[in-house]
């Protein structure tokens, strides 16, 4: 439909009609829209070129997120090698037997301990970079193997790098367990890094864990301040970082990751917290299924 | 046949872990022969014809990795095991040679150790 304006030029227009009637049938009104016809095409090719802007956005977001988890996952194992060096130089000299002085001993426990902390935190930002950037935790489950050594191995390594605080273990685990071994060490790390972290000094951390007919569970308990309740809302969040008096505070993703390894198992972590006791429990069902 | 102590030929570029693993395996009864990179190592395997087992990293700067170096090795001189390890990647039983054992970066010494008597101990 071409309209002639005043001064005598012809305006395509595109004209569009609604009529609404009445429960009769009687016609009430007849709207008709009139718009010029390169308004029209003109708001089409914005909406159009808004719309290729977006994924074209989309796309390099995607690509940049995809960069970034590469980047990690390549930072992270050039982290882990020197790390792993220091950790492999502390190790000759504590069998080479050539220190011998209360003072160098110490400072041998105290690399390693360090040592820990660090890959720790190097394991938990992994983690959460590839949660975030939709990797989520992958799980290596298997039944066949025992967890006992792992969660020992795990004990074994919080006592060398605290060696003046207690652990006190009491595991019973009689079935087997359908899990990735490396992902429960890890969370029982976490659980144990945070009680010996925010746990009265002059009392032991205790860590306990067993096996019945349909669950797993592990448990970690100390003694000192319970948890404020404002902060027990916000426990499991990334980032979140309660009051701590010396350097050990980390990221605040120890307890983060270890919900999401629970949850990966198909589990969880509940904890309760009062003047006696502060107590995370980790609780997933026994299945036998996936043995691969 | 009464037997000298196997040999283990260790490639891993990192000094401090080259020198840990020589110790732990050494300590277990083995003797150990050491190579920085995967050009030394084939060095060594073409001077020496007594290696049983490769221990080898899979990153490794140079012309070959771990896992190409476990394929030379297997090509060139079938009867002797490879141990791989890696702290980056997990190794599909496909990418490395029949019979060979992927061991996950950090390891216990004892677990090389007991990689190591299960492989020798069936030559």
């Amino acid at each position: 439909l071409d309209f002639e304006t005043a001064a005598g030029e012809r305006l395509p227009v595109i004209a569009n009609a609604v009529e609404r009637r009445d429960a009769d049938g009687e016609l009430l009104f007849t709207a008709l829209v009139v718009i010029k016809a390169a308004d029209r095409r003109r708001y089409e090719r914005q909406l159009v070129d808004s719309r290729s802007e977006l994924q074209r956005g989309l796309a390099s977001e995607r690509e940049a997120g995809e960069l970034r988890e590469q980047f990690i996952a390549v930072l992270g194992h050039d982290l882990r090698n020197p790390l792993a060096a220091i950790s492999a130089g502390a190790r000759i000299l504590q069998r080479s037997g050539a220190l011998q002085q209360h003072k160098e001993l110490r400072i041998l426990d105290m690399i390693n301990s360090t040592v820990t902390r660090m890959s720790d935190l190097i394991d938990n930002i992994l983690d959460f970079a590839r949660g975030r950037l939709g990797g989520g935790i992958t799980l290596n489950r298997d039944a066949n193997q025992p967890l006992k050594p792992v969660l020992d191995q795990v004990v074994d390594e919080l006592r060398t790098a605290s060696p003046q605080r207690l652990i006190e273990t009491s595991f019973e685990i009689t079935g087997s367990v359908n899990c990735d071994r490396t992902r429960i060490g890890q969370l029982a790390s976490n659980l144990i890094g945070n009680a010996l972290t925010h746990g009265a000094r002059d009392r032991p951390v205790h860590v306990g864990a067993k096996t019945d007919d349909h669950e797993f569970t592990l448990w970690v308990a100390n003694a000192g301040e319970p948890i404020p309740e404002t902060a027990m809302q916000r426990l499991f969040e990334p980032f979140f970082r309660g009051d701590v008096r010396d350097s050990r505070q980390g990221l605040g993703l120890g307890l983060h990751i270890a919900s999401q390894i629970a949850q990966a198992h198909g589990g969880r972590i509940e904890v309760t917290s009062t003047p006696d006791e502060t107590r995370f429990v980790f609780r997933m069902p026994l299945t036998q299924t996936a043995l691969n | 046949m009464a037997r000298l102590s196997p040999v283990i030929l260790i490639v891993e570029d990192e000094f401090l872990l080259r020198m840990d693993s020589a110790e732990v395996i050494e300590n277990a009864g083995f003797e150990v022969v050491q190579a920085a990179n995967a050009d030394e190592a084939i060095a060594i395997l073409t001077a020496r014809p007594n290696i049983h087992v490769v221990f080898t990293d899979i990153q490794m700067p140079g012309s070959m990795d771990g896992l190409k170096l476990a394929q030379f090795v297997r090509d060139r001189w079938p009867p002797i095991k490879i141990v791989a390890t890696s702290g980056l990647v997990r190794v599909d039983d496909d990418d490395l040679p029949a019979g060979s054992v992927f061991l996950p970066k950090p390891y216990r010494g004892g677990e090389l150790v007991a990689a190591l008597r299960e492989l020798t101990s069936t030559t």
